[in-house]
This record gives structure tokens, C-alpha cells and sequence, in this order.
């Protein structure tokens, strides 16, 4: 506490930097793991592969940051993947069934998320359904509306330019999916670092009852928090849809569980009030660069599962060694 | 003079490099990609296998990645295998929406693609490895069809909705249908990852909903054996046939231990061997047909012993 009412008035650069304190154990770990690789094979320090990586991350990323949200406020959404495959299915039916301009079913789409949200940040604040099983009853029901929309048929073939969108890449870097996901992570950090309530999150986080008796509107922000989950959901969904040129109403399955694990490998604490965007960053990467060293090693399949499980113990448990 | 002789020899290196960047004039590949569906089917599993054993007796290298039934992923793995500059992919896609974009991604590569048991319409492989799955299902259909003496309720445990091997066995199955007007199908349901468990509940639930059953399909062997499970459970006064189709290597064990009824034997091991034939093929540029379908043998209690002895 003392600490970061010293760290508090100082520059904002300095505060930028101290907003790393906290992720020093998962940035060491990144680091560690990208030298690992790098020496371990040729292709993995190659301008393509990073950006390969980036690609393959832009999904989880954009839900990470929603998940972020709803951590630090002490909650946990499970409809995430579903919202996902939900989103993705309104805009392909709309767009491909009923001849809608793409955009506006974008547009739809989102606005469906967000509904998604809404109804589990209802249930939560005025039914006192606990979020755990708020968010795992909207799992079913949108994985099960998503279903509905074509009898569980895929849909195939969007127009042209929205499948170049994650695959083009401009100046020879940047496509719009991942141009799309840094705005996201930038907005959300800028969003927790400097609005009022950004900051109000980490209080409710903290301690609803006192956040309450300072005057935070604990249950107008929870509702909001669930609908920008929600909507960054369906947002995932779009960039997902584009990156396949296809919706599939499976998609996503169990994504919910890989973007809770991001968000806690990034430091953030599962019983709220402490982490950021920052760690989720370094979460996301994480999951992305072993997920994608693991196949440029050539391990087999079934080692990378059990490869995967111990990093996520291991990256946690040394977090929690570390603060104690 | 000596300004055209180094223009000459620039053009010759060119050529060279050229030469080294186009698999089509490479001679052998010797490091192969193999994109696999789920790895949880015995059957991609088989193959898997099968494609391993062989390439490494020809000097070959396979990397392997499992999709686990994810699209998504494996979009993602084949990105990963071309960055290993793979000479040739073999691709069983993960489901059917996505199916296009690692074809896509791989031509852009100039890398040819053996599809093996599932095609996408949109961007067919160079060449299609499956069995005749229409042909076979309608194999099994008949047979079970004049087990159950030509009548009677059916439910269907359909795999994976709208890939090529779910849509061409209900197809052929449909034939057989059409020429035996006395089946009737009272339920059908899809599953998502073509696992037993989905075929235990499906048929529980179709069987709860229809008691006077005769026939149950379950358009993998795993799906079957699920099915058989829940027959077993719901104990049914009538007899009750079960099919399948694949003829996994747990399967095969339990028809002839009388589990369930018939299947179609899929040729798994000379499959993943025709892949890395065809691979090394493509990659010398030699024409190999664009589809390749391979007859699955019906087999029931009285031939299986020769697969379980040896897969075909």
C-alpha cells in the first residue's frame, strides 16, 4: 500500500513501468521461453513466424481482454466461447441467409453479444445468481441459440475482402484482425490505467461493500463489465469468421478455459481486485508461443497437452511463490 | 564482353535458386506435414500411424499436429507446418467449415495437398484419399436392413454435421432406404467429435423416445459401440441390430466378440501408405489422379477375424 501511494504522484512514464510490477514472473517466463525456442529451432525467430503468432493469438487476445474485466471485478465468464459461435452465426445468417450488407450484420452480431451480456450481468447483480453459474447457464443457452440459427449447419463463403482482412497484411506486418486486437488491448489498458471507472473495477474487485459505501455504482459496472465481455466475445467471433472464411456454430468450444488461463498465467488474481491488461498481453503471448514452438519442435500431440498443463501450473504457482 | 558474361552468370544463379525454391523440380521431399482432425478417432489415429511408419521406411520425416476437432486450430497448425518448410501436406480437415483455408494457405506455397477421408468443395486437394463411403454405407445398410427381415423403426447416430464422410454415409445408406420401403427412420442426431459417449447418449435418449426400435446406425464405429452400450442398458425386449462403420481396431475385437453387427472395414493402413505415396509424387511433379477412393469391406462375426489378424 505504502508503495503505490509513493509510486503514485511520480511520472507517468514511471507509472507506465510500474505497471509491469506484478507480470515481472510471467514477463521472465515469455522471455525465457522465446530464447528457449529460439536456439531450440531455426524458424522460430523469423519476422514470419512472429507474425504467424500474432495471427494465431487474435481470437484469445480480444476475449482476454474482456475476461480481464471480469476477473478483476472478482467474477468468471464462461459463455465467452459460446457468445463467440453465437456472434459469428447472427452475422453469417444475416449476411449470407438473408442477404444483409456484411457490416450491418457485424453490426447485429455485436449487439447480440451484448445481450449475452447483459442478461448474465442482470442475473448476477439483480437476481444474485453467482457468476460462476450465471455465465455457465448463458453458455448453454447461447451455444444452444447459436445451434438453432442453421439446424447446426456451417455456413461458407464470405465476400472477398473480409477474409483478406486477416490475411492481407499491410506495410508487410500488420492485418486488420491484429491491427483490430492491439486497439483493443490499448483501449482496454488506457481504460483500467486512467478512467475513473477503470480504476473503480480493482475497488470492486477488492472489496464490493466498501467500493458500494464510497459511492461506486457496484451494480451498473458489473452489468457493464459482462456486456463489454460479451461484445468483445462476438467481436472474437467476427475476427474468428473472417480468419476462416466460414461460422461453424462448434466454434469455440471450451475457448472459455483457454482465456481464463491466459488472464491467470498474466498475474491477474482470480479472487479480483489485482493484475491488468498488461499481464493478460504477456498471458496471451505465452499460450500463443508455446502453443506454436511446441508444433515447430515437432513434439507429438499428446506430450504438447501434457506440455501445456504444467506451464499453466507452473506459471501461476511460481507467481504465487513469488508474492508471498 | 565481360559485363554480358557476369549478366549470364547472374542469370545462371537465378536459375538455380529458382530451381531450389520449386518443389515441383525437387527431387525427393523429405520433410512432410500431417494435419490431423482429432487424434482421439481411432481411425485418424490408424492413419496417422500408418503415414509415421511408412515415410520413415522411404527416409521421410513427419511432423504431426492434432487439431482436436477445432478449425480454428488447425489453421493455425498448418501455418505452423509450412513455416518448417514442408514439401508436402497431407490434410485431413477438421470439421467442414473451415476446411478451405489450409489448402489455400499451403498453395500459396506452392506445397501440393493430399487430402485424406474429408475434401472441401471450395478448395479440393490435389489429390482426395478416401473410401467409398456411399458404395460402403449402402453396403451396410442393405445387410443390416435383411438382418432386421426388410422392416421396421431405425434411429441414426449420424458423425460430425456436414463433413464428407457424415454426408456420403447417409447417402448411401438413403439408397438403401429407398429400395427397402419398409425401414423407417423414427430419429436422427448428429454428433459433434464421433466419440463413443456421444453415441452412448444420443441412442439413450432416441431409444427413450422410441422403445420399439429395431435397428440402431451409428455412422462410426465408435458411435456404434456407444449405441450398443445404450441398447445393452435400455434392455429391450425386441432384438436390436447395431452398425457401424470403419472398422477401428477395438471395434473389430467387439464385433467378433458379438457387441454389435456389421461394419465396413476402412483400409487405414494402406491409406496412410497411398498418402505418402501420392505426396512423393506430387512433389516430383508426377500427375496423380484428383480422387482416390478406396472400397471399406463389409464385414461381420463371420470374415472379421482375418482384419483383427491383420488391418488392411
Amino acid at each position: 500500500m505504502g508503495k503505490s501511494i509513493a509510486t503514485g504522484p511520480a511520472a507517468p512514464s514511471f507509472a507506465a513501468l510500474a505497471s509491469l510490477r506484478g507480470v515481472t514472473g510471467p514477463l521472465l517466463g515469455l522471455v525465457l521461453l522465446c530464447v528457449f525456442l529460439s536456439l531450440a529451432t531455426d524458424s522460430f525467430l523469423t519476422l514470419r513466424n512472429c507474425l504467424n503468432v500474432l495471427d494465431q493469438i487474435t481470437v484469445l487476445g480480444i476475449m482476454a481482454v474482456g475476461m480481464t474485466f471480469v476477473i478483476l471485478i472478482g467474477g468468471i465468464d464462461l459463455a465467452v466461447g459460446s457468445t463467440l459461435a453465437l456472434a459469428m452465426m447472427v452475422m453469417a445468417y444475416l449476411a449470407n441467409e438473408l442477404g444483409l450488407p456484411l457490416p450491418l450484420a457485424i453490426l447485429c452480431a455485436l449487439l447480440i453479444a451484448a445481450v449475452t451480456g447483459l442478461a448474465s450481468g442482470l442475473l448476477i447483480t439483480g437476481f444474485g445468481v453467482p457468476a460462476f453459474i450465471a455465465t455457465l447457464a448463458m453458455m448453454s443457452v447461447a451455444r444452444g441459440l447459436a445451434n438453432m440459427i442453421t439446424d447446426g449447419q456451417q455456413i461458407v463463403g464470405f465476400p472477398p475482402w473480409f477474409n483478406l482482412m486477416a490475411i492481407i497484411r499491410y506495410g508487410g506486418f500488420l492485418t486488420v484482425t491484429v491491427g483490430l486486437m492491439l486497439l483493443v488491448f490499448v483501449a482496454g489498458w488506457l481504460f483500467l490505467r486512467y478512467s475513473t471507472a477503470g480504476r473503480s473495477l480493482y475497488a470492486i474487485g477488492g472489496n464490493a461493500e466498501v467500493a458500494r459505501l464510497a459511492g461506486i455504482n457496484v451494480a451498473l459496472t458489473t452489468i457493464g463489465v459482462y456486456v463489454v465481455s460479451g461484445v468483445l466475445a462476438g467481436l472474437a467471433g467476427v475476427v474468428l469468421a473472417a480468419r476462416l472464411d466460414s461460422a461453424q456454430p462448434s466454434s469455440g468450444f471450451t475457448y472459455e478455459l483457454d482465456t481464463i488461463a491466459a488472464v491467470v498465467i498474466g498475474g491477474t488474481s482470480l479472487s479480483g481486485g489485482a493484475g491488468g491488461i498488461a499481464g493478460t498481453a504477456i498471458g496471451v503471448l505465452i499460450i500463443g508461443v508455446l502453443r506454436n514452438g511446441l508444433n515447430l519442435l515437432g513434439v507429438s500431440p499428446f506430450t504438447q497437452q501434457v506440455v501445456i498443463g504444467v506451464v499453466i501450473a507452473l506459471a501461476v504457482a511460481a507467481e504465487a511463490f513469488r508474492k508471498r | 564482353m565481360t559485363v554480358r558474361a557476369r549478366l549470364l552468370g547472374m542469370a545462371a544463379t537465378a536459375t538455380v535458386a529458382l530451381m531450389a525454391l520449386n518443389p515441383a523440380l525437387a527431387e525427393e521431399p523429405d520433410k512432410i506435414g500431417l494435419a490431423v482432425a482429432n487424434l482421439q478417432a481411432n481411425f485418424f489415429n490408424q492413419i496417422k500411424q500408418s503415414v509415421e511408419t511408412y515415410a520413415k521406411e522411404k527416409g521421410i520425416e513427419v511432423i504431426t499436429v492434432d487439431a482436436k476437432g477445432d478449425g480454428a486450430t488447425q489453421v493455425s497448425q498448418v501455418q505452423d507446418l509450412l513455416t518448417q518448410e514442408i514439401d508436402a501436406l497431407i490434410y485431413i480437415p477438421a470439421g467442414a467449415a473451415a476446411a478451405t483455408v489450409p489448402t489455400r494457405l499451403a498453395r500459396d506455397q506452392g506445397i501440393p495437398v493430399i487430402n485424406v477421408d474429408r475434401n472441401a468443395d471450395g478448395e479440393p486437394g490435389d489429390t482426395f484419399i478416401a473410401s467409398d463411403s456411399v458404395t460402403s454405407a449402402y453396403n451396410v445398410c442393405k445387410h443390416i436392413f435383411a438382418q432386421a427381415g426388410g422392416e421396421g423403426e431405425m434411429v441414426i447416430v449420424h458423425g460430425q454435421k456436414g463433413t464428407t464422410p457424415e454426408v456420403d454415409r447417409s447417402k448411401g445408406c438413403k439408397q438403401a432406404m429407398d429400395e427397402t420401403p419398409g425401414i423407417k427412420v423414427v430419429a436422427e442426431q448428429w454428433s459433434q467429435i464421433w466419440s463413443q459417449d456421444e453415441g452412448f447418449q444420443l441412442t439413450q435418449n432416441m431409444l427413450q423416445a422410441h422403445p420399439e426400435v429395431k435397428i440402431v446406425w451409428g455412422q462410426a464405429d465408435a458411435l456404434a459401440l456407444g449405441a450398443a452400450q445404450a441398447v445393452k442398458v435400455a434392455n429391450l425386449p425386441q432384438r436390436i441390430w447395431v452398425a457401424g462403420f470403419d472398422g477401428d481396431t477395438a471395434a473389430l475385437t467387439a464385433l467378433s466378440e458379438g457387441v454389435f453387427d456389421v461394419t465396413a472395414t476402412q483400409q487405414t493402413q494402406y491409406m496412410g501408405r497411398l498418402a505418402v505415396d501420392s505426396a512423393i509424387a506430387l512433389v516430383k511433379g508426377e500427375t496423380v489422379p484428383k480422387e482416390q477412393l478406396l472400397e471399406a469391406t463389409l464385414t461381420t462375426a463371420d470374415n472379421v477375424k482375418q482384419f483383427i489378424d491383420q488391418h488392411p
